[in-house]
């Protein structure tokens, strides 16, 4: 009995994570400044039960932004376009960026986070049902396009000729 | 009815916007950056004059304020010194100077051809840089150079502060002693310089090398009709007595320094609890923090609006104090603190912010012991370890009257308690005090007697009293207390000195009966 409450429960979780997945756009990103080569510097905002969960969850929501949204301008930095702007490619895609996006996935090895300590005073806000955090990271967003084009989810530039 | 209805709904609606609004604008900020001030005194024309300048002149504010070289150090108001300057008079005398000009100048270093740099800025930009500026500076491609555009920030915190001295007297004590009381009140005044204005001064004013001496002259005479307010943003007041005036003077300045703090919210530190078990937060020398020191933590939410609120959750003190006076390299150490009050543990990542107070607590009580009457005591913090131990200095004053008596008596006493914090809501603190008994006969009279020394010896009895204090937190800074004593009363063992004394306390025909013995006293605490 307690291994099949384990198995519903396992079962709505990923349900719960697909259907969240599809969703996946309810974030708060700002570019600070021009990173170094190759990477982005951007705050980036999450939210989880806990200060950790939430951390973890803007340090998604920075590359997802790289991959999916782009990133927005500032007074100090350009706008970067997304590195797949075909908004279908999640959906193609789903398996491939369920593995991607599992926690201790591959996506950490493209995000860092900045932030001095943990984060704090107004950074950290406690919210209905957890925290939202907002903490500074740097994406190596040239290697994250490498990793997706080898990968063959985003396209080269030099494909089109 | 419905008209009626609609009004009383309307006026509702409002006052609750207005409370919202209100409620929105109480949230602690919890930034924090370095502010630059100049003390400028007000001289009345008379000769006190040139004593309160030499006052001012000599004070240096805390190592948390940068100073602004300014040429003019004074403003004169005519008046007689009996009565303070009021605030419009302040206003006008400061208006009259242009104030703004020259802060622009210390902090830009203008020479005598009108050419600035931008030294100063960069410097006070690296020096204020917090670890997380470093670490963004870091990851950014402009690199470090970019801590020193920080310093632009900082001109928008250039303060002076105008301190007038008024009701000044000379006072001369039986021995010929003179000494000087002085009253003091301070006007502070903050730069009226926004972003836009900084900008627009570097458009209008900037000389640069390349630049031909038409433009040069035409940005000379820019800069010279630059008309920049100083804004009026808080005054304080204090008073001191000392053995000059220039020394009564000067012993006023960092209480109106101090006084300003707590009614400028930009001057108030505010940083992050950086770890737990010991609390510690990255400020210390640089801030001006000292031992003792008394910070407010806050956390932040958000309701389902997406309001932020600020909600304050403790205090606590400083303990091992950080030497932090270098530029910052990432690495910052940090200063430790001990939580006194607040029913959540303070966290990782809430805000602290600076809330001064005197270290002063006043208790009154109720006891038996020696005494039978109220009884009121005070201590004064001198030092917090971060283990929670607290060292005070004691000091009671109990009178008798001596109901029914033939005499009256007055008790005055000093101590030392080392405070042991079993939580932050309890301490037990074993003391010592040694305080002196006099004794007068009927009412008490106000101690003329006292110079009197062998007077004074007759009619006093000594008395020696170790006991425990324990404290309870009600609501801090309110809290309550019970102290368990032994009494031991010496005139005994002395009594040939002491004849008064025993008289009165003993053989008069209603004796005041005061005898060595245990005591328990309950009563309040309030921490000023």
């Amino acid at each position: 009995m307690l291994m099949t409450f384990s198995a519903v429960s396992a079962s709505a979780q990923n349900k719960d994570r697909r259907k969240s997945f599809k969703s996946w756009d309810n974030y708060e990103i700002t570019t600070e400044k021009v990173g170094v080569d190759g990477t982005k510097f951007v705050k980036v905002w999450g939210f989880g039960k806990n200060v950790d969960a939430a951390t973890m969850n803007a340090k998604e929501n920075a590359v997802h932004a790289c991959i999916f949204r782009g990133l927005p301008g500032s007074a100090t930095a350009m706008s970067t376009p997304p590195i797949c702007p075909n908004p279908d490619t999640l959906v193609s895609h789903e398996d491939y960026f369920q593995n991607f996006f599992a926690p201790g996935g591959p996506y950490l090895a493209y995000v860092s986070m900045t932030t001095d300590g943990v984060p704090s005073g107004t950074d950290r806000r406690k919210v209905k049902g957890g925290y939202k955090v907002g903490i500074y990271v740097q994406v190596m967003y040239d290697n994250l396009k490498r990793k997706l084009e080898a990968d063959g989810i985003a396209r080269k530039l030099s494909s089109g000729f | 009815m419905l008209k009626k209805l609609s009004l009383s709904a309307f006026v509702c609606f409002v006052g609750v916007a207005l409370f919202a609004q209100a409620k929105i604008k109480e949230v602690v900020t919890s930034d924090y950056n370095r502010n630059s001030v100049t003390m400028i005194v007000i001289q009345r024309g008379d000769s006190y004059d040139s004593a309160t300048a030499s006052a001012v002149r000599k004070f240096t504010p805390s190592s948390k304020f940068d100073l602004n070289n300014i040429k003019t150090r004074s403003v004169k108001v005519n008046k007689l010194r009996s009565e303070p300057v009021t605030q419009t008079e302040a206003d006008a005398a400061v208006g009259k100077v242009g104030f703004a000009r020259e802060i622009l100048a210390a902090i830009f270093n203008r020479d005598s051809k009108g050419m600035m740099d931008d030294k100063t800025v960069r410097y006070r930009g690296n020096y204020d840089a917090k670890d997380q500026d470093v670490i963004n500076a870091r990851a950014a491609r402009v690199g470090e150079d970019a801590l020193g555009d920080l310093g632009q920030k900082l001109v928008a915190g250039s303060y002076i502060v105008a301190t007038d001295f008024y009701k000044v007297d000379r006072q001369t004590d039986k021995k010929g002693n003179v000494y000087w009381s002085v009253n003091a009140r301070a006007f502070a005044y903050q730069i009226g310089l926004g972003e836009d204005g900084l900008s627009e001064f570097y458009e209008k004013c900037w000389i640069y090398e390349d630049d031909n001496q038409a433009t040069r002259d035409a940005k000379i005479k820019a800069f010279q009709a630059l008309d920049i307010p100083m804004v009026p943003v808080a005054s304080a007041s204090t008073a001191s007595t000392s053995s000059s005036v220039e020394a009564a003077a000067g012993d006023c300045l960092s209480g109106l320094i101090t006084g300003l703090e707590n009614r400028i919210a930009n001057w108030e530190v505010a940083v992050a609890i950086s770890a737990r078990k010991p609390l510690r937060a990255k400020i210390g020398t640089k801030e001006g923090l000292s031992n003792g020191a008394r910070y407010r933590a806050y956390s932040y939410s958000e309701d389902s609006h997406g309001n932020l609120k600020s909600v304050a959750r403790g205090y606590l003190r400083a303990t091992e104090i950080a030497n932090n006076s270098g530029m910052s390299a990432g690495d910052t150490e940090p200063s430790e603190f001990y939580q006194i009050s607040g029913i959540a543990n303070i966290d990782e990542g809430w805000t602290i912010k600076q809330s001064n107070d005197l270290g002063l607590g006043v208790m009154l009580g109720v006891g038996g012991g020696i005494f039978n009457s109220l009884r009121l005591n005070a201590d004064y913090l001198v030092r917090t370890k971060t283990n929670g131990q607290m060292s005070y200095i004691l000091a009671d004053l109990t009178m008798d009257l001596g109901k029914g008596s033939s005499a009256s008596s007055i008790y005055m006493a000093l101590g030392y308690a080392y405070g042991l914090h079993l939580t932050r809501f309890f301490e037990i603190a074993p003391y010592l005090m040694l305080g002196d008994d006099y004794m007068s006969a009927s009412s008490y009279s106000s101690g003329s007697d006292l110079e009197d020394t062998a007077r004074f010896l007759r009619r006093s009895g000594f008395v020696l009293e170790p006991g425990m204090r324990a404290t309870v937190n009600l609501a801090y800074p309110l809290q309550a207390y019970a102290r368990m004593y032994y009494d031991i009363l010496m005139y005994n063992s002395l009594s040939v000195s002491y004849d008064s004394y025993s008289y009165y306390n003993d053989r008069a025909p209603s004796p005041m009966n005061h005898h060595s013995g245990f005591g328990v006293q309950f009563g309040l605490k309030w921490t000023f």
